[in-house]
């Protein structure tokens, strides 16, 4: 039980980075990026490049990896994203061939087996006030909580990211205040795609993993936002770690048909009750 | 301009009577199977178009269409109803389906519903996949019959066990079904527009929003349930994984379909996904490049023609005048 509720916390862990990406380019650009499971998939196969083929340090190769995605971040915003202006259809339309280009390209050049990332130990096994625990999920949760408490800080303390919380809040009076949206929208699009890759490389570090891994992230990061309102990273951490563990202890609980429809039918009945997201603002 | 109809007719006879030719020229059945499953997605993206007309984009084509097809291979199987009895009958499940999650879907707007459309029809998957008793899990439903013969007037029998027959089967039901879509289009356009334009704006004119929004979800749905039920009785089988017909993929090829052709025409959704099913198997040689290939032209198109490939005549004069003025 305690292993399966460590999983979730691994699980929920990787959900929130990925949400708290997708809620800033949501927030800010108000675009749905579909190719955003994408972005965490390459951060897995980079990862797993650096550290299998060229034999890096896992770590160092993870640090790679972060700046590669957050260059391509940057990269598709400039290129995809600012020609398109902001409308829901194309963007949507241009992110899901994007995310059809990616995966076969994935596919294309590192052949469809699953990969696995050899990082920590699988057989370490930590013992916390008399329950043991596998250490490498513990590592991984502790990068991601620092990974977003460095986010928060920066979000809080510092003038860019001030002006990113203002855009995201409200992104005409933001604009009113001399905030350049452009440079704001691909500061999200960075910031989101690394920490999509970092999302990608610590999960690749515990589970096997292969190029379809995104959709199903994609997903769950939705469900995040929509749970925990896409303007406050406290409630999407709120709600990633409650999904997180839906996940971990349903199937234990519950079996594996509950567990994979529960979350779902959450998001469902949220949306039913407040329509326009469970913190959202109505337009 | 009335030449430009008579020429959009021309080109539309002419279409159907060269796919009405093709068996009786070609008995390559690799290629009636591509165009069998072309009928269904184009009927698939013209439902969805229907949806979208209201400013909406839907995201869960697979949910309603996998409704269609379980309903009524089930009720043909499970139950022993006549074929053609299960299909209506399943038509009208996904029909009542979207009628009552409509009340929940049609509420969102925006990036909510393309979300939530997502969200149901994921739900709708996994819960038949779970259900092995009534999907058979991963070994699928198989053997689902074809439907019965149909005897006029006593005098010719027609009967559906062949390809070709059902080719013929699914070419009629899909003309027709596009024929009653711009129809309906006719009657219902002008709220439909207003709807797209601004629902505040449309509220204030005496336009029931939610009502509208609402029926012209239920109307989608139902097209989409009879690509469902086309799709059961055709294929044989059926299957609910990840991967298959009722996948996310699947829906989302559906709305890429529709605004590639160009949504904002009516035979722009039918032009796309006739083209787009044809094309992976044109490009098949190129073996696993072949989605980065289909996945660069999406994109091309929504960069250097926005109003999609039905509107390639426009472009052309755009870019001639642009050269003339150079």
């Amino acid at each position: 039980m305690a292993q399966s509720i460590l999983n979730g916390f691994c699980m929920g862990w990787s959900y929130i980075l990925i949400a708290v990406g997708l809620s800033l380019i949501f927030g800010v650009m108000n675009i749905l990026q579909f190719a955003h499971g994408e972005v965490y998939m390459l951060g897995a196969y980079i990862v797993y490049a650096f550290c299998v083929i060229v034999g890096l340090n896992f770590f160092l190769a993870l640090i790679i990896s972060i700046a590669l995605m957050a260059l391509f971040g940057l990269l598709l915003e400039k290129f995809i994203f600012r020609p398109l202006g902001g409308e829901l259809l194309t963007t949507l339309i241009v992110s899901l061939g994007l995310m059809i280009i990616l995966q076969s390209g994935v596919q294309v050049g590192f052949g469809i087996t699953p990969k696995a990332i050899p990082s920590f130990s699988h057989a370490a096994v930590a013992d916390i006030m008399g329950m043991k625990m596998a250490a490498d999920r513990l590592i991984v949760v502790g990068i991601s909580i620092a990974a977003i408490l460095g986010l928060f800080f920066v979000l809080k303390k510092t003038k860019l990211g001030q002006a990113l919380t203002a855009s995201a809040q409200h992104f005409d009076a933001a604009r009113l205040m001399g905030i350049n949206p452009n440079l704001m929208a691909a500061t999200a699009m960075a910031i989101g795609s690394a920490l999509a890759a970092i999302a990608g490389g610590l999960i690749g570090s515990v589970l096997r993993f292969n190029a379809f891994m995104g959709g199903a992230a994609l997903l769950k990061g939705l469900i995040v936002i929509i749970t925990g309102g896409k303007d406050s990273i406290l409630g999407v951490v709120l709600a990633g770690l409650l999904i997180g563990l839906v996940d971990g202890i349903f199937p234990v609980l519950f079996g594996p048909a509950v567990a994979s429809i529960a979350s779902l039918v959450i998001v469902v009945i949220i949306l039913l009750v407040r329509p326009q997201g469970f913190l959202g603002h109505a337009q | 301009m009335p030449n430009r109809r008579i020429i959009k007719s021309l080109t539309l006879i002419v279409v159907i009577v060269v796919m009405l030719l093709y068996p009786v020229v070609s008995k390559n059945m690799y290629w009636i199977h591509i165009l069998c499953i072309m009928f269904i997605n184009i009927l698939l993206a013209s439902s969805i178009r229907t949806i979208n007309l209201t400013g909406d984009i839907s995201l869960g084509t697979s949910g309603f269409l996998l409704l269609g097809a379980y309903g009524s291979a089930l009720l043909a199987m499970k139950v022993g109803l006549s074929v053609w009895l299960s299909m209506f009958l399943g038509v009208l499940m996904a029909a009542a389906a979207a009628f009552l999650l409509g009340f929940a879907i049609t509420r969102t707007k925006g990036v909510y519903f393309s979300i939530m459309t997502l969200l149901v029809s994921e739900i709708l998957r996994l819960t038949m996949w779970y259900w092995k008793d009534l999907s058979g899990g991963s070994q699928g439903l198989n053997d689902i019959p074809r439907p019965n013969p149909i005897n006029i007037f006593g005098m010719i029998t027609l009967t559906f066990e062949s390809k070709i027959s059902m080719y013929y089967l699914i070419l009629v039901v899909v003309v027709l079904c596009l024929l009653a879509l711009f129809r309906l289009e006719r009657s219902f356009g002008l709220p439909w527009m207003a709807l797209k334009k601004s629902d505040v704006l449309s509220e204030s004119i005496g336009i029931n929003v939610f009502s509208y929004r609402h029926i012209t979800f239920i109307i989608g749905c139902f097209f989409t349930g009879i690509a469902g039920a086309l799709f059961a009785h055709y294929m044989g089988l059926l299957e609910s994984s990840e991967l298959g017909k009722f996948s996310m993929l699947s829906s989302i090829y559906i709305v890429i379909y529709m605004v590639v052709g160009g949504e904002g025409s009516f035979w722009g959704p039918a032009l796309g996904a006739g083209i787009l099913t044809i094309m992976p198997e044109i490009f098949r040689p190129l073996k696993e490049y072949q989605p980065i290939f289909f996945g660069l032209l999406v994109i091309l198109i929504i960069f250097f023609m926005r109003r999609g490939m039905i509107s390639l005549p426009y472009y052309l004069r755009l870019w001639l005048l642009k050269k003339e003025n150079a």
